[in-house]
């Protein structure tokens, strides 16, 4: 009987057919390939990419500046009278072209206005374009652009500021 | 008479031989793109689909590659020797299609038979096989005149492996032919259309022993050990360019050649299956001869992905495993096979 078994098993050559239908199985599985430029890959969640910066919660404590080891981060605190009604920064300037992404500003930072983004794409043709000031911070066109991957993890404080309290009354 | 012996035997054989080197050159460069494409869809990827749509224009592109890099002559290398291996490599598998036959042959207004072969000659399968086996010349002259010893390995290699298995494969090949009763390929599919049986079915072990050896003569991916792609130095590393494409075309050319000579020999050639091809003939020979010749192409299809399917499959031969399998296994299972195949015909076969 064994003998048979060996014989069957000699002459109908299992083991390739294994193989054989192991490769057929990939051939009809889900392709790994990203096609990039064609489809936007989804990114992970904790991804570190373009920082932004959400100027309204600022509170130009300085502490990003003094975190970054690549001195990409400027702060400019507004005057000492105005600091009391409006801690907004007077000017906020970003040169993204030496960020590293460590993310130590963002951990370093009391209200959570610097974060990442999930924005990989940083090719430009002019260096300019990755140094920001306070005007051209991205963040409102980013949101949506990315819109479906685009958890917001900082929440937008919805009640209004000293100075719009101000503004309000006059 | 005499614009009737030009017409027949001058004209219509020139434009059948222009219609089929323009077929067998289109199929040639795409099945370097099919089975890059499949290859990549059997490792989860999506393989080359850049070029064009679904990468459709890639062979151009690579054709275009090759043909403007720049045609290196090693110092050492014998200029004469160097330069004719490539060609020597290149017509084997061209000649081979010849002697194939497309469909069943057709009777023109005129009252001339016409068949759908360059050249359906008495001796088709053995003109292949010796033809083919004319390839190796290219092989070993291109190692010989390298003036490099890596190429002269890779030929040596090439030359063993190839005299080890064009034994089994020709004596798979006879098997068929003592089924047949004749060597024309014509003849082959038409007893395949009497009997009402493919030949796969009584000579499957020589089909197996076939389909082994095929691929050892092909050198593909089980048996490629004369080219060696990944690790072993292959035969034409000296070779860039045009050369380069001359070997790499003639490779993919001996592979489309083996796809369809496979089908006329064993699966029953343009033969349309369930259908008894003979009696309908006589009603509609047009309808028949165009649904046999889709069904060749299928067939031929199929045994191409099939081929494909192995090169993704199977890991590489140890060199003497390949002459242990091809001299002590696949040549004494075939003279086996010879007995048996003489028993079938002479008792079954009617």
């Amino acid at each position: 009987m064994e003998a048979i078994k060996n014989f069957f098993k000699m002459v109908t050559f299992p083991e390739l057919f294994k193989g054989l239908s192991v490769t057929a199985k990939y051939l009809f599985q889900r392709k790994v390939t990203e096609e990039y430029p064609d489809f936007k890959p989804s990114i992970p969640y904790r991804y570190k990419g373009k920082l932004h910066v959400q100027i309204e919660t600022c509170i130009s404590c300085r502490l990003c500046e003094k975190a970054c080891p690549e001195g990409c981060i400027k702060v400019f605190p507004p005057p000492k009278e105005q600091m009391k009604i409006d801690k907004r920064p007077a000017e906020f300037y970003l040169n993204q072209e030496h960020c590293l992404h460590c993310s130590l500003c963002v951990e370093s930072c009391p209200t959570g206005s610097i974060h990442h983004s999930y924005e990989f794409e940083l090719v430009v043709t002019n260096f300019k374009e990755l140094l920001f000031n306070k005007e051209t911070l991205p963040y409102n066109q980013i949101k949506k652009q990315y819109k479906w991957n685009y958890i917001e993890n900082v929440p937008i404080k919805t009640e209004t500021t000293p100075l719009e309290k101000k503004e309000n009354s006059k | 008479m005499n614009t009737d012996f030009l017409l027949h035997y001058i004209a219509f054989p020139l434009i059948k031989i222009a219609i089929l080197l323009a077929a067998v050159f289109t199929v040639v460069a795409y099945i370097v793109l099919v089975e890059r494409r499949l290859l990549g869809f059997f490792q989860s990827r999506l393989g080359p689909n850049r070029v064009g749509p679904f990468g459709l224009i890639q062979p151009i592109a690579d054709g275009m590659k090759l043909f403007l890099k720049e045609d290196v002559v090693p110092l050492n290398a014998n200029p004469v020797l160097f330069k004719l291996a490539p060609v020597f490599a290149f017509f084997p598998p061209f000649v081979g299609f010849a002697v194939l036959t497309f469909a069943l042959p057709l009777i023109m207004p005129s009252g001339k038979m016409h068949s759908f072969s360059v050249a359906d000659v008495d001796l088709g399968i053995l003109l292949i096989l010796s033809i083919s086996s004319l390839g190796i010349f290219g092989i070993i002259l291109a190692g010989y005149s390298s003036g490099s010893k890596y190429p002269l390995f890779g030929s040596l290699r090439s030359a063993s492996q190839m005299l080890a298995y064009e034994v089994p494969l020709t004596l798979s090949v006879i098997a068929v032919i003592m089924m047949a009763g004749s060597f024309r390929l014509s003849d082959i599919v038409a007893a395949q259309q009497t009997y009402k049986l493919y030949f796969v079915i009584p000579g499957i072990i020589a089909f197996v022993v076939y389909l082994i050896s095929v691929v050892a003569e092909t050198n593909r991916t089980p048996f490629d050990l004369p080219e060696g792609e990944s690790e072993i130095i292959g035969f034409h590393t000296e070779y860039s360019g045009m050369r380069f494409a001359f070997f790499f075309m003639a490779e993919y050319a001996n592979v489309v050649l083996i796809c369809m000579l496979t089908p006329a020999l064993f699966l029953g050639g343009y033969d349309i299956p369930f259908v008894n091809d003979l009696e309908l003939y006589k009603a509609h020979p047009y309808l028949v001869s165009t649904l046999g010749f889709i069904s060749y192409a299928a067939k031929s299809t199929l045994f191409a992905f099939f081929y494909i399917w192995i090169r993704a499959t199977f890991p590489r031969y140890r060199y003497d495993q390949l002459l242990k399998v091809g001299w002590l296994v696949l040549l004494p299972i075939s003279l086996f096979n010879l007995f048996l195949v003489a028993g079938i015909k002479l008792f079954l076969l009617k």
